[in-house]
């Protein structure tokens, strides 16, 4: 059956929308706000025990001994479990690249501190947290490397010694003729960037409840999970069992970020509810443990990049080297965070050739992980530091630069050379509305007021790409199969005309339960309030993927739409048989089925579906007498990525142009941001409030990352940042007032012209921040190149180029 | 471990209670009395997310013990609304959408509710001087921020004496 679904509001069989692209109150935030909402914490079960994890205080160790006995006689203790356990019942984790996972408790070595060697359930956590204090565990200390150029020497210490290497992959991916383009051009401009660790630290962090049934042989699994499908397959592959013996139960979670992980505390919690007899075993992750082996770390990378630059201004290619240090094991996909930047790789300008020496290396770390944006963004940071300073060589101002080498309005739909294809974009109105905003002229003029003070006082314009609506594909070259990421819905009216839509992902923070309602409410001419959205396990639910990559607003947009869309063919048929008339005739608007023009042969959508299911007398032989369908909507024209990685990937691209201003303190190297603007072009926006919402979350977690955020390890690979003391989160006070502008440019492939939003501004603010940063610092001859640039970084550039501001004015 | 016998008023219910004198504040009202809305974030005292009012003072229920509170009143979010109308600072987070997850947003509205007890007009800098106590990752501050205007200008205080 073809599925129409509107590509654009006016599309929709509605005179005007009333609810869909205006900011809403959001359903789900009555419960939110009176603590309802039940997190999976706040989840109860009979019998249920509680687990605590004893965890490696080495970064690299052989374990010869663990001796639980003691912790066995601890009244209270139910159940413990060790690599023993983890042998005999579990395999080595799935991982990117593939043959790079371990058991879930060490069995040989520990390979980071906090990987977990014993886990104990008991009645309460206080007892289970007792009793892993009773165990001991022989170590015999082996050296560690923490550092991703020495793994990769011949001689190192080997983190898995049956790899023989540490290095999990190594190639260089050439998308034209780089070479060529780098012997042509008039300048080269090259440099070497450091993006330290960091990572999403949701305010919830990762919990689970875990019940293996010893008769059925099956798993059940609540949690705070954000992939619940992909989650499961885990799980199912971990244990040896049917995938359709494992079901996850998503609690609403406390933000993900990509950072929720907890695929290893999750495989730890199942031994031991398989151990007590099938109890179920709630294990809550606490904060330390999330800082020190939790799933958030990511981005832990060294660039060598550079680009080729003609004396008009054009960039002509674009070679970025990346060694990204994925820490002991590849289970938490990390290197799928260095795969993304495919997606967007030469930001959004007509580069036209690239080439990407990436390097994946296993150090005595954490796994690292994905979060927001997934990679693209420190990609950004290290692109748009060389935009800056071609256009520093050039003499030429870096707004401009950058608009002489946008992609322009005509390009699109425009291949990139690393194969992703942009569906649309405006970059340079964009552009203009940015600098509009910020009264960019008068910024100029203050900065230069300021200078004549020896301040340093640095304006940042930068530009980058959100790939929304992710696919596997972009994921190929680390061994992710398959193109496509089916998301279902399933929309039933009932014979009251109440509508329930039923979804395979729980509420994670981005509104999309009121975006459902406001689609749905507007496709049928009723009420939101008419509309309820209900959460399905993985067992029950069409298939789902639920939020990751920006992708779920238009996803589930085009789930529900074409639900809709199914319903009214059902529905038409049904009407056209009452009103003695051919199915064609009938048209649904404004929430009436019935002939157009003919005011008496019209019927409500409520009236239509209690005929269809209490008067089955008047209905058509054969037709289906459910008020319900389900829709699995997936991009489409995707497809499978080729020997070099080349594909069309993420459907949509959303760009984004920001504009800071910074100064930073000369005595302390402390930043302040004393202006922050931003447009950007995320298509149709199906609920601009939330979008904002999102944006100004995103802003904020960007400043964070080029300012304060930082995993630090001495070179022990002892973690230094396990306490919110030592890891900086972003306050109130670190946020500035962001001011924000929308320009609108539909994506002609998706459902109502949405572009993915979801990732947003991180994209582009680091880049932004350390763009204004050495913006402010080229008057003394410096540069940061490394992020967070936190006062010491700064203070230390600062020492080293003297102390009077005259020296080294430009 | 000798057991504690405590009294103890949450919400306006006396609960007496038998407990470890090890158990936080924080684990007493979520597994003991099953009062779940107030979540625990760091549970080290830096993040603010478990913040419950003490005698009508803000706390952090993870740093405090339930036998600290012997004697004492404790007010969480579930105390807030009336039936289904909504407290002031709760609508007001709703209107500006002052939350994502909602996670945090629990000790956010009992740290502000302190603040706009005792102090119905606040400036811009004593607001952030009670926000900068509490760690949101999902809203950046933006509709937090708007909320608490909101709140101010609903419970009747005026404007905060100097926006933006």
């Amino acid at each position: 059956m073809a599925v129409d679904i509107p590509k654009s509001f006016e599309a929709l069989p509605t005179s005007s929308p009333r609810h869909i692209g205006r900011g809403r109150r959001r359903v789900e935030d009555p419960a939110l706000l009176t603590g309802r909402t039940q997190f999976v914490d706040d989840v109860e079960l009979p019998r249920m025990l509680h687990c605590a994890i004893l965890r490696s205080p080495f970064a690299h160790a052989k374990i010869t001994e663990v001796d639980t006995r003691e912790a066995e006689s601890l009244p209270g203790v139910v159940a413990i479990v060790t690599g023993d356990d983890a042998l005999r019942w579990s395999h080595p984790a799935q991982s990117s690249p593939e043959g790079w996972g371990t058991h879930c408790l060490a069995t040989d070595a520990v390979r980071y501190v906090g990987e977990p060697v014993a886990a104990v359930a008991a009645v309460n956590r206080y007892v289970a947290e007792d009793a892993i204090e009773l165990i001991t565990v022989e170590y015999d200390p082996l050296d560690a490397v923490t550092d991703p150029v020495a793994a990769m020497a011949p001689d190192s210490t080997l983190v898995h010694a049956g790899q023989g290497t540490n290095v999990m992959m190594d190639r260089v991916f050439t998308w034209g003729e780089v070479d060529q383009a780098f012997e042509a051009a008039d300048h080269v401009v090259s440099e070497k960037f450091r993006w330290n660790r960091m990572g999403a630290n949701p305010t919830e962090t990762f919990g689970c409840i875990c019940e293996w049934d010893p008769l059925d042989l099956s798993l059940t699994i609540r949690g705070s999970i954000q992939s619940p499908s992909m989650f499961g397959l885990g799980r199912a592959a971990t244990f040896a069992l049917p995938s359709n013996k494992v079901n996850i139960i998503s609690q609403p979670h406390g933000g993900s970020f990509g950072g929720k992980g907890g695929t290893r505390g999750t495989d730890v919690t199942c031994l031991l509810s398989r151990k007590a007899d099938g109890r179920p075993v709630k294990w809550i992750e606490d904060r330390i443990e999330y800082l020190t082996a939790g799933g958030s770390q990511a981005w832990d990378r060294h660039y060598q990049a550079s680009i080729s630059v003609r004396q008009d201004g054009t960039v002509t290619g674009l070679r970025v080297g990346l060694i990204d240090d994925l820490g002991a094991t590849g289970e938490a996909y990390g290197a799928i965070c260095a795969a993304k930047p495919l997606a967007a790789f030469t930001g959004p300008y007509t580069i036209p050739v690239a080439e990407y020496d990436l390097k994946l290396v296993a150090t005595n770390k954490v796994p690292s992980g994905p979060y927001r944006g997934m990679g693209p963004p420190p990609h950004f940071f290290v692109l748009e530091q060389l935009m800056d300073l071609a256009a520093r060589r050039l003499g030429m101002d870096p707004a401009e630069f950058r608009r002489k080498n946008f992609i322009p309005n005509e390009a699109f739909p425009y291949t990139i050379p690393s194969g992703n294809e942009y569906d649309s974009g405006n970059y340079e109105e964009v552009l203009n509305q940015a600098l509009a905003l910020a009264d960019y002229p008068a910024l100029r003029s203050a900065q230069a007021e300021a200078r004549q003070e020896g301040r340093l006082v640095g304006i940042g314009v930068a530009s980058a790409i959100e790939p929304g609506v992710f696919d596997w594909n972009a994921y190929a070259i680390v061994g992710m199969p398959g193109t496509g990421v089916p998301e279902g819905a399933t929309v039933s009216i009932d014979i009251m005309g109440f509508i329930t839509v039923r979804v395979g992902f729980s509420l994670e923070g981005q509104g999309q339960y009121t975006l459902i309602s406001q689609l749905v409410s507007d496709y049928f001419g009723t009420d939101p309030e008419m509309v309820r959205v209900v959460y399905l396990d993985t067992q029950s639910a069409p298939p789902s993927f639920g939020p990751g990559g920006s992708r779920l607003g238009v996803a589930i947009t085009g789930a529900v739409l074409g639900a809709c869309d199914r319903i009214r063919t059902k529905a038409c048929r049904v009407v056209a048989a009452l009103m003695q008339t051919e199915p064609e005739n009938i048209v649904l608007h404004d929430g009436l089925f019935g002939i157009p023009g003919v005011p008496e042969a019209q019927m409500s959508v409520s009236d239509v579906a209690g005929t269809m299911l209490a008067r089955s007398d008047l209905l058509p032989p054969d037709v289906d007498p459910r008020p319900e369908a389900t829709h699995v909507w997936t991009a489409p024209g995707r497809t499978p990525a080729d020997e070099e990685g080349r594909a069309k990937s993420y459907l949509t691209a959303a760009q984004a142009v920001h504009v800071v201003q910074v100064e930073i303190d000369r005595e302390t190297g402390f930043v302040e941001i004393q202006r922050y603007c931003l447009a950007d072009d995320c298509g149709t926006r199906l609920n601009p409030a939330t979008v904002e919402g999102q944006t100004d979350g995103s802003v904020a977690q960007g400043i964070g990352a080029a300012l304060l955020e930082e995993y630090s390890f001495d070179e022990d690979g002892q973690p230094q940042t396990t306490t919110f003391m030592d890891y900086l989160m972003p306050t109130v006070y670190e946020i500035p007032k962001v001011e924000k502008v929308a320009v609108v440019t539909p994506s002609p492939f998706t459902p109502l012209g949405a572009k993915g939003c979801g990732e947003g501004a991180i994209h582009t603010t680091p880049a932004a921040v350390l763009c204004a940063i050495n913006d402010a610092l080229a008057p003394i001859g410096q540069m940061a190149r490394e992020v967070p640039a936190a006062p010491k970084r700064l203070w230390e550039l600062i020492r080293a180029a003297g102390d009077t501001p005259e020296d080294g004015l430009i | 471990m000798a057991l504690c016998s405590i009294q103890v008023n949450v919400n306006g219910t006396n609960y007496q209670s038998v407990v470890e004198p090890r158990l936080s504040l924080a684990d007493f009202l979520r597994h003991e009395l099953g009062l779940t809305g107030t979540h625990v974030g760091c549970e080290h005292g830096v993040c603010g997310i478990c913040n419950v009012l003490v005698d009508g003072r803000s706390v952090r229920a993870c740093l405090l013990l339930a036998v600290q509170v012997d004697g004492q009143s404790v007010e969480t979010v579930e105390g807030l609304a009336e039936g289904e109308k909504l407290h002031p600072i709760q609508q007001a987070f709703m209107d500006e959408q002052g939350l994502q997850c909602g996670f945090c947003t629990p000790g956010f509205i009992m740290s502000l509710k302190e603040l706009l007890d005792c102090n119905p007009s606040p400036s811009e800098d004593e607001i952030k001087d009670v926000l900068g106590g509490s760690i949101c990752r999902c809203t950046g501050y933006a509709g937090i921020l708007r909320a608490v205007q909101s709140a101010v200008a609903k419970m009747g205080g005026g404007q905060p004496s100097s926006a933006d």
